[in-house]
């Protein structure tokens, strides 16, 4: 008996240690990020400040923004494209039940080299190849695409039924007849669903690769914010919005037709058919506007090999700081996670439709989380950055808040899916309304908000990889300062760095993930 | 002792306890049986308030029950076990976590409350959990999260909580409704053995006629929210029993 109780004691030890340990890397993140309650205080003046210096809007040079949005969205349109065209036969070739050996192994190196880098990082490089303008942010989001599509496909093409395949195999059917005629009637649901998002995912992302010379809107309201246009920024910003609440709009309708099987179908035909081609026509006609220069083109492929060879051998002179700034790094994607989880908290709770019973309450918190999610990150750091000065801090406020839309979602759900059987079992033994939530529902829940809160970590290390480049803090700074220095060693020390840092904690990160739920 | 008088209970105009009048004695162990939708979690819910009667009174030990008063609510529930057909555990916490809980409504106020909100019980409670845990046969899985649990040694964990209440009555709605054949078996004697060697009240849902007719000697048999028979299960022959879920079917068709 007693020792049965005494069992108990190492495990409270247990999680004793692992509390002191997390909360001394918190602290600590929030130290080298140099986030603390002095910063909130004067970011919050700066940024009231900023926010005055931005009204009224300027929209004089309105014709021009229309052209810049058309352009944004054919960015990612074309980018879209080309992905999906590249992304077809890779994630076929990566499908381990179609091939095996070679194939599926360079397949898979690609899709995962593709998407470990980030997608700004491509766009970095083909500005430097083929100068500013729209086409390095097509062939930057193109690679990004075929880095998400290509694993979406081959995890989909796995997972296809096998019987329909057998059948077929049993008929003496060669490979190309039974992808054409087993697998693709399976999978294209599936596959337009992807498209779709990923189309909504890159419209969004051209609004941000602007920021480093690709080409959008992003690379106007870079260029305003530098020169301090401030009335100009505020204009192009809300345009901005307007352009990603519609997008993000249309993809919600979209795949939830998608997921229904009503795509295309019945009443749904003449409005999914009115908004692809709308997209669709505004692609075509900026086609005309974005300056194809072919021979631009061809002269800057032998710069990417320049740039590849340029590369070698890496110089590890400074590797120091650069081991500094990758710590930097790491805890501004911890603080800008734990900031965002405070903050995720109440509006989690305020978007449950099972807590709180105001359908006004829920909707208004429901669109701030999806404003939240929406908004590039990049995009709040830039305005952070002007509202309380280079350095990490703006990046992870911007980290915060973008993350906020994620988290604030997942929270919502998980909330809304609790199981109520516990929760009246603990009431029937006369406990308390704080006990209920206490022993009834805070189990169900920490959970997965454990497993959502290191998703969201690893993926925000991932961005705070690259906000330096709007100069948001962390290394991203060093490594667009190396290639616009055209010190390309460099650059590839700290690109071998942030690849290094990105596997390393997706790996911890999938593992303790694979605990916590 | 519990006592059910004119007991009236309508879901949108349909009578669900039409009139229920019973007496059962302290120690006692019921069956109730009745078809599907005859009212019999309608009528156990009501014993300890998560239903409250159009009309009618129920008395618990000879306190009328006070469906408004939330604070007599809860002093009648922290006496009244409840077993249910899903077990009701919080899956994702260990064993021993779910037995606990069920002493939260003796710290309902002050510094208990504070210390059990925490996540602090005592070192006794922590022991009679234990205790608890060992008497169902589950000491050796007190630290298992419940989702690795069979569905038996749910039933068990969830019968283990019941009794941390220290309760004088145990309600038992299909507590063997999602387990086999063996497993009920054993889980009937161990709500059989509580009632017989705790002087726990045991009344118990059941639709299996041949586990009530070897386990229980009172019946109650409802039908269309009437009590339509209440006695000793041995003045009843096989086919009478049958007959109260036969007829039943036959009314619904018709
Ligand atoms: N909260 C409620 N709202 C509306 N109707 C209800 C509610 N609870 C029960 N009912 C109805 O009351 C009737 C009796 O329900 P009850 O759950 O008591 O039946 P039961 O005898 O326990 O049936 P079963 O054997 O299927 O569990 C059913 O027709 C049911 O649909
Ligand atoms: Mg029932």
């Amino acid at each position: 008996m007693r020792s049965s109780i005494a069992t108990d004691l190492p495990r409270r030890l247990n999680k004793f240690f692992w509390y002191v340990i997390i909360s001394v890397i918190i602290l600590y993140s929030f130290k080298i990020s140099r986030v603390d309650v002095f910063s909130f205080i004067s970011g919050f003046s700066y940024s009231w400040s900023l926010i005055k210096e931005m009204f009224p809007p300027n929209f004089s040079h309105f014709d021009k923004i229309i052209i810049l949005t058309f352009e944004t969205i054919s960015i990612g349109f074309w980018g879209t494209v080309i992905g999906i065209i590249i992304s077809f036969p890779l994630g076929l070739l990566s499908s381990r039940n179609l091939f095996q050996g070679l194939p599926y192994i360079i397949s898979r190196g690609i899709i995962n080299f593709l998407r470990a880098v980030p997608d700004i990082m491509f766009a970095m490089l083909f500005v430097i190849a083929f100068g500013l303008g729209p086409i390095p942010g097509i062939l930057a989001l193109s690679l990004s695409t075929v880095g998400l599509l290509g694993k979406f496909y081959s995890e989909a093409i796995e997972s296809v039924d096998r019987k329909p395949v057998e059948a077929l195999e049993s008929t003496g059917s060669r490979k190309t007849g039974i992808i054409r005629y087993a697998i693709i009637p399976q999978v294209f649901p599936l596959f337009m669903g992807y498209n779709f998002y990923l189309l909504d995912h890159n419209i969004r992302v051209a609004m941000v690769l602007g920021l480093v010379g690709a080409g959008g809107l992003g690379l106007e309201l870079y260029n305003e914010m530098r020169s301090f246009n401030y009335q100009r920024v505020s204009a192009l910003l809300i345009i901005v919005c307007i352009v990603i609440t519609l997008i993000d709009r249309i993809s919600t309708k979209m795949s939830k037709d998608i997921i229904e099987g009503e795509f295309l179908s019945g009443k749904n035909k003449v409005i999914n058919l009115f908004l692809i081609s709308i997209i669709g026509l505004i692609s075509v006609i900026s086609l005309f506007f974005i300056p194809v220069d072919f021979q631009e083109i061809i002269s800057g492929v032998p710069r990417i090999f320049e740039f590849i060879t340029g590369l070698f051998p890496p110089n590890l002179s400074g590797i120091d700081r650069y081991l500094y700034l990758v710590i930097e790094t790491v805890s501004m994607g911890i603080t800008g996670t734990v900031i965002a989880i405070f903050l995720s908290i109440p509006l989690g709770v305020l978007s449950a439709r099972n807590i709180l019973h105001s359908r006004i309450v829920n909707s208004l918190s429901r669109e701030i989380i999806n404003f939240l999610r929406a908004m590039p990150e990049l995009i709040f750091a830039l305005i952070f950055v002007s509202a309380v000065g280079l350095g990490p801090f703006a990046g992870v406020l911007a980290i915060a808040l973008h993350t906020v839309g994620f988290l604030g979602k997942f929270y919502a759900e998980a909330i809304e899916n609790i199981d109520k059987k516990p929760v009246e079992a603990i009431e029937s033994t006369g406990a308390r309304f704080i006990q209920k939530v206490r022993y009834a529902v805070l189990p169900q829940i920490i959970p997965l908000f454990n497993s959502y809160n290191l998703y969201l970590l690893d993926r925000n290390i991932r961005a705070s990889t690259v906000m330096g480049v709007v100069g948001a803090g962390g290394i991203g700074f060093e490594l667009i300062m190396s290639m616009k220095v055209l010190d390309y060693q460099r650059t590839l020390t700290i690109i071998l760095l942030i690849l290094i840092t990105i596997v390393i904690v997706d790996y911890i990160s999938h593992y303790l993930r694979k605990r916590v739920v | 002792m519990i006592v059910f008088k004119n007991v009236l209970k309508r879901y949108g105009g349909i009578k669900v306890l039409d009139g229920i009048n019973l007496n059962i004695q302290t120690g006692e162990a019921v069956a109730i049986i009745g078809p599907s939708g005859s009212g019999k979690t309608t009528l156990i819910r009501t014993i300890n308030g998560f239903v409250v009667p159009d009309s009618g009174v129920v008395s618990v030990n000879g306190d009328v029950v006070d469906y408004s008063n939330k604070k007599f609510l809860r002093n009648l529930r922290k006496k009244i076990g409840m077993i249910y057909q899903l077990f009701n555990l919080v899956e994702r916490a260990s064993a021993l976590e779910n037995v606990l809980s069920g002493c939260l409504g003796r710290h309902d106020n002050g510094m208990g409350l504070l210390f059990s909100t925490i996540g602090f019980f005592s070192k006794e409670e922590k022991e009679l959990a234990m205790e608890l845990l060992r008497f169902v046969g589950l000491e050796h899985k007190a630290f298992e999260r419940v989702d690795r649990l069979s569905g038996g040694e749910k039933q068990r964990v969830a019968i283990a909580r019941a009794l941390m209440q220290k309760p004088d009555i145990l309600l038992a709605d299909e507590p063997i409704a999602n387990l086999d054949p063996k497993t009920s078996k054993k889980i009937i004697e161990l709500l059989l053995r509580i009632n017989e060697e705790k002087k726990i009240t045991l009344i118990c849902v059941l639709h299996h006629l041949e586990t009530v007719e070897n386990n229980f000697k009172r019946i109650i048999a409802l039908n269309r929210g009437k009590i339509i028979y209440d006695g000793f299960t041995s003045s009843l022959n096989r086919a009478e029993l049958l007959a109260i879920y036969e007829e039943s079917e036959l009314c619904e068709a018709a």
